[in-house]
């Protein structure tokens, strides 16, 4: 029996990868709660970082900062910079729904439209692009296989997106997200809702991804960040406390907080 | 260190290093009386020691699958995962160390009725004592867990290479002097192999006691004896 989970090997030197993503003094308020400290983090490219830290520690929120998620509500600023490609993405003026094409993001239940399964693909694309039939259904397709779904659902295309179980319908979510062609994918505790078959598969998933798109991922899951990332910061407290390589943060890491943490010895 | 949310956890943990002080002493116990049988050619506490071994292996067969089964529950990470696989490797040291000591008792019992050359001996029991206090020093490193006790441990390892360098070269005289000492040195000769062996799981031990509390490893090259080349 073959494990569904291939070993994550990490690339011997992380050093050659470049930043895709650099956060600078990010703060950020909900109201007058400030709810991110002067956080300073990277995102590498072509590697999965996975943030970790208890429940209101700021992870998700930083997450939505990096597509700007948070601009629909109001009240909710951030202050600081957030760099994609040495961009600046909290700047005013910036495009953001070309930001949310180049940075896509899954979330923790899977949110299929009720739609089909074809449509849930092709409806984010025209939002973008122009395709005639066939390039649509070519990238239908690939996004499908890109998202390891592809065998699952070809002979079924027009069936309803809700008809396919959860961990179909996360897979199916990733299609999504992958259709649209993003050069970064965040993914907010993207198996919480999964049972571990459909976890393994999504893990094995986020780690192919890698090749092409740079990983952010939310976990509650210290096993699962251990599997999946390269990269690995804890937070506590709306403040990143340690970011370092996966292996040495999960075997020997540097803070005692995230010690305590990770071995669960929090008081 | 602060206790775990799940108190069963630091439970398990003590049970590990309880089993590990019981394996330690066993095996320092097993040393001592193999050295004093084989000086005082007493069979009867060579033979305690042999039956001792038993116990030890039942022991660290114990703690490796106490080991796994906490791998298995709890999923430990950083200290904790290093506490139990420091548990795993520290338990195998012993354990080997405890069969060292069976074997210098059973060629103590063989040669207990020809005690040819007394003064033979005295190069082995230094070091034993040597290999008797290290151990006992890296022992109470890993119950402090103390890195820089279990560093000089690791470091003064040389003293009891250059100890067996002499003992090799005193037993190498004799067998010469008289070839009816053949036997009764090459006895000798692996006794002391044993005791310089001991101190290689000695200093094993001490590294894993760095591991487990730093969560780094010492090099792959400790100092050695000055021309402990020199034996086989």
């Amino acid at each position: 029996m073959t494990n569904v989970v291939s070993s994550q090997q990490a690339p011997a030197s992380l050093e050659k990868f470049p930043e895709k993503m650099t956060v600078r003094n990010l703060d950020f308020f909900y109201g007058d709660n400030r709810a991110l400290k002067s956080v300073n983090v990277p995102l590498y490219a072509n590697l999965a970082t996975a943030f970790i830290g208890p429940s209101g520690c700021g992870k998700s929120t930083l997450l939505r900062v990096f597509n700007r998620m948070y601009d629909l509500y109001p009240g909710q600023r951030a202050a600081g910079e957030v760099l994609l490609d040495g961009e600046n993405i909290l700047d005013p003026g910036l495009d953001v729904n070309g930001l949310r094409a180049r940075v896509g993001m899954v979330f923790q239940k899977p949110t299929p439209f009720p739609m089909s399964i074809y449509e849930n693909i092709a409806f984010g694309v025209r939002l973008y692009e122009k395709l005639g039939k066939a390039e649509m259904d070519e990238r239908v397709e690939k996004a499908l296989r890109g998202a390891a779904i592809w065998g699952e659902v070809k002979d079924k295309l027009q069936a309803s997106g809700l008809s396919l179980s959860g961990g179909q319908q996360q897979r199916l979510c990733i299609a999504r997200t992958v259709a649209i062609q993003p050069e970064v994918i965040l993914f907010d505790e993207p198996c919480s809702a999964l049972d571990p078959i459909s976890t393994a598969k999504v893990e094995e998933l986020i780690d192919e991804l890698r090749n092409e798109y740079t990983i952010a991922i939310v976990t509650h899951n210290m096993q699962q960040a251990v599997r999946v990332s390269q990269y690995t910061a804890f937070m506590y407290l709306g403040e990143l406390v340690e970011f370092g390589d996966t292996d040495k943060v999960f075997t020997a890491p540097t803070e005692r907080r995230t010690q305590d943490y990770i071995t669960g010895r929090f008081g | 260190m602060v206790e775990h949310t799940v108190k069963s956890f630091d439970v398990e943990l003590e049970t590990l290093d309880r089993y590990i002080a019981e394996m330690g002493g066993i095996a320092e116990k097993m040393l001592a009386d193999a050295m004093d049988a084989l000086a005082g050619m007493n069979v009867e506490l060579a033979q305690r020691v042999v039956s001792s071994d038993p116990r030890l292996d039942l022991l660290q067969r114990t703690v490796e699958e106490f080991a796994v089964h906490t791998i298995a529950k709890r999923q430990p990470l950083a200290v904790d995962l290093r506490e139990i696989v420091g548990a795993i490797r520290i338990s195998a040291d012993l354990e080997r160390v405890g069969d060292l000591a069976k074997n210098i008792a059973k060629r103590a019992a063989l040669i207990a009725g020809e005690m040819r050359i007394p003064r033979s001996v005295v190069g082995l029991r230094s070091m034993h004592d040597v290999a008797a206090t290290q151990l006992n020093d890296v022992l109470d490193a890993y119950a402090q867990r103390d890195p820089e006790r279990a560093k000089s441990v690791w470091k003064r390892d040389a003293e009891l290479d250059s100890l067996e360098d002499s003992v090799f070269r005193d037993l190498l005289t004799f067998m010469m002097e008289d070839p009816r000492n053949i036997t009764f040195c090459t006895h000798l000769l692996f006794c002391s192999k044993n005791l310089e062996r001991v101190g290689d799981h000695t200093t094993n031990i001490a590294e894993t006691v760095v591991y487990i509390v730093t969560g780094e490893s010492l090099p792959v090259e400790r100092p050695r004896g000055l021309d402990s080349a020199s034996t086989p």
